[in-house]
């Protein structure tokens, strides 16, 4: 992949905090390139700085050096819309104020920006509850007007922290399919956060495992199944295969992640 | 059905125990006689005039309290220099029971409604300003990051996510705000009003006609359960989507 094709490219990204003890550092020297339409799943132990790095490519969190470009097809477009893993939605807008909130905010004209919320919430088969508030909707509903928001932002790269982490196992399944489709029929660039190999195999066309604090890229797979990828994927061998050869990689950063955190209790 | 009980029960047994002398009717009028006089005095329009004059203070003092206690609760909620600058300064009045500032207050005022109104309003609006600042400090962080992600900056996140996400704590404030309000303006009537029904209370005790002390005392209670009902509704109608939240609160 030559350098500057890529929708995202990160170089060489050091995030690290002040606190009381000293220098915390976080990430350390990522280099991530995102091609325009890829899925890329990131995989790590807690604490590895999973959702920091979505964070500061959201913009929503500094970094202490190195660098984060997006590369913007269309001029005027955000660059980046989050679905954050508690919805975050804002509880006292309906279904239908919540996802024209963005193009609201960039001042996109009434009856364009509900338009666009409305196909949205179409995609994400809620159209019926577009005057309902969250606090009427279950978690995975809610979740789905959380996607629903980021996309009606259109975006260049959609970053999803956890977003189904939350929820029972049926939705987080139906949800996966649907989140699939969507990003089929919509062609946009995603960086999904999770800690579930089998979400990443299922949904990635990369899979980036990052190791355990400071955070630095371990290893990179291509997921080498198929598109369009349903559920029945994992029944696939390689599926398994890829599973165990991922999770072998990442089990020393989860062991070293938890002995980490015995030898510094969580103050 | 259920909740009239307890009241009728009590109700019937002080009409008795009145009635036979039990209790002496000097002190306790049987509460028929009660609600004779209260039926009388609604019917000649005595109590309505001390009724409205004591809601138009008491409206004057809300006023004077909500609007400086929830502009005043926002900005110490957004500002840590606003609030470690008027903390010090609040936790010195605050404790001070209102009707206390009375005299003071007469005197640097005059005018002697205007005193009644501000003496009222002086703890209302402590309690108005500091569950009105709580709002804001309770916001969940993630919704506002959320917000400010999809663009709201300045005015506009102040409008769409600060003000709606503290409403219902202002509406909080605001219901504590008036009962306490409703309680210093009858308090400060009793002892330095002419008229209003904490006067009539006041001065008809005095002269031991204890029936209108009575119809005085029905007449405010019901006062402050109508207001109470009365921002119940507001709030319902205002803040529909903590519905939910509220019945969990109560």
């Amino acid at each position: 992949m030559a350098p500057g094709a890529s929708q995202v490219s990160i170089r060489d990204l050091t995030v690290a905090y002040s606190g009381r003890d000293g220098r915390l550092v976080a990430l350390e020297r990522i280099s991530l390139e995102v091609e325009a339409g890829e899925f890329v799943c990131l995989v790590g132990p807690s604490g590895c700085g999973k959702s920091t790095l979505l964070r500061v490519v959201a913009g929503l969190a500094g970094h202490e050096s190195g660098t984060v470009e997006i590369r913007a097809n269309r001029p005027g477009r955000p660059a980046t819309a989050m679905v954050f893993q508690e919805h975050a939605l804002l509880p006292w807008r309906t279904v239908l104020d919540n996802v024209v909130f963005g193009p609201e905010n960039r001042g996109v004209p009434r009856a364009e920006r509900e338009a666009q919320a409305r196909r949205m919430l179409d995609l994400v088969g809620l159209r019926a509850f577009a005057r309902a508030y969250p606090h009427q909707l279950s978690g995975g509903m809610k979740q789905r007007v959380g996607i629903a928001r980021a996309l009606a932002n259109d975006p260049e790269v959609l970053l999803m922290d956890e977003p189904l982490a939350a929820l029972d196992a049926q939705t987080r399944v139906i949800l996966q399919e649907e989140l699939l489709r969507l990003w089929a029929e919509l062609g946009v660039t995603v960086i999904y956060v999770t800690h579930s190999l089998e979400e990443a195999l299922l949904l990635g066309d990369r899979v980036v495992v990052l190791t355990a604090r400071p955070g630095r890229v371990k290893r990179v797979f291509p997921v080498p199944l198929g598109r369009p990828r349903g559920l029945e994927a994992r029944a696939l061998p390689e599926f398994g295969a890829l599973v165990d050869t991922i999770w072998a990689e990442l089990r020393e950063e989860v062991l070293e992640s938890a002995e980490a955190e015995r030898r510094v209790p969580p103050s | 059905m259920i909740p009239l009980i307890l009241p009728a029960l009590v109700l019937g047994a002080w009409e008795i125990a009145s009635a036979t002398g039990l209790l002496r009717p000097v002190f306790f009028p049987r509460p028929s006689t009660i609600a004779t006089l209260l039926v009388a005095q609604i019917a000649d329009g005595t109590l309505l005039g001390q009724l409205g004059l004591t809601l138009a203070r008491l409206a004057v003092a809300f006023v004077l309290a909500a609007v400086p206690g929830v502009v005043v609760g926002l900005a110490m909620g957004m500002s840590r220099r606003t609030r470690e600058g008027l903390d010090p300064l609040f936790a010195l009045i605050y404790p001070i029971p209102s009707v206390l500032f009375l005299p003071l207050v007469s005197f640097a005022l005059r005018a002697e409604e205007v005193a009644v109104a501000v003496t009222a309003a002086f703890t209302s609006f402590f309690i108005v300003a500091y569950t009105t600042m709580t709002g804001v400090q309770q916001l969940d962080r993630t919704v506002l990051e959320a917000a400010r992600h999809f663009g709201a900056r300045g005015p506009r996140l102040f409008l769409t996510v600060l003000l709606p996400g503290t409403l219902p704590a202002i509406f909080t404030g605001l219901r504590l705000g008036l009962g306490y309000t409703l309680i210093v303006v009858v308090a400060v009537e009793m002892v330095g009003a002419q008229r209003g029904l904490g006067a009539q209370l006041w001065l008809s005790w005095q002269i031991l006609r204890v029936e209108e002390m009575y119809v005085a005392l029905v007449t405010v209670a019901a006062l402050g359960a109508a207001l109470t009902w009365g921002v119940e509704r507001l709030r319902r109608r205002l803040i529909p989507w903590a519905q939910d939240i509220g019945e969990v609160g109560a």
